[in-house]
């Protein structure tokens, strides 16, 4: 089981590294596109535009810091708070797997949800800010709900 | 094992800068020679509000360039220094 935790673990862990580069890279590429926007709405007298792209602009700045600097901090405070099993044999083991899927699905979920966003907005859309942290919410809530049913089941399922 | 594909994605990221890069500099020359004209043609009539307007844009133009290629690159580096390990 431990060995099965390690390679899901180490899977996650890459494809955060993966998604984490692959974030930077659009966030470059989606303040380019927003400055391009600007300059040419600029030009051309179309002053929505241009305080759309701006505002587009300052969300993608406040998505990379959330991102970077907030999700890790929430998923590490979520996941040391997450139950790790109780009981004993196969179903604390099961417990400690399920704690540590659930911390790294939903850090990855997150990253996916500031992702989303940014690609969207290095497309030239709006940068969806609110729905980004609307999927982190629910990833939160997700993961409040699987520490208050991890210790649940071991109660039900495997005290010894 | 996802070391490929953010290859692949960088090749493509690098590309569509580069792309971006240069349609900014041709709208930017365009919107230069805009408001020269702009200006020019106001200077010639006697238009001040016209002249002053297109040398604000033009001045406004220079700034957003230079926030482009200076300002960008230095937040993509802050962003990479704080690239988080894996949380989990």
């Amino acid at each position: 089981m431990s060995e099965a935790t390690s390679f899901l673990l180490t899977f996650l862990r890459e494809a955060w590294i993966a998604l984490a580069g692959a974030f930077l890279a659009f966030a470059l590429l989606a303040g380019i596109a927003q400055i391009l926007r600007v300059s040419s709405a600029g030009l051309i007298g179309a002053n929505l535009w241009v305080w759309e792209s701006v505002s587009a602009l300052a969300a993608i700045i406040l998505l990379g810091l959330f991102a970077y600097l907030g999700v890790p901090q929430i998923v590490g405070a979520l996941g040391s708070a997450l139950p790790n099993g109780g009981g004993c044999g196969p179903i604390s083991e099961l417990g400690t797997l399920a704690s540590g899927l659930i911390g790294g699905l939903a850090a990855l979920r997150m990253l996916k949800a500031t992702f989303t966003s940014i690609l969207s907005a290095s497309l030239g859309g709006a940068s969806t800010f609110a729905n980004a942290l609307t999927e982190c919410g629910e990833a939160l809530f997700g993961m409040i709900l699987a520490g208050a049913a991890i210790p649940l089941a071991a109660f039900f399922l495997g005290t010894c | 094992m996802f070391q490929p594909i953010m290859d692949q994605i960088l090749t493509i990221a690098r590309d569509a800068w580069a792309f971006l890069a240069g349609l900014l500099i041709v709208v930017a020359l365009l919107g230069g020679l805009y408001y020269v004209l702009q200006g020019t043609a106001g200077a010639a009539f006697g238009g001040s509000r016209m002249t002053s307007m297109a040398i604000i844009g033009a001045v406004g133009l220079v700034i957003l360039v230079l926030f482009a290629f200076l300002f960008l690159p230095q937040v993509g580096e802050m962003l990479k220094s704080f690239q988080p390990k894996p949380p989990f």
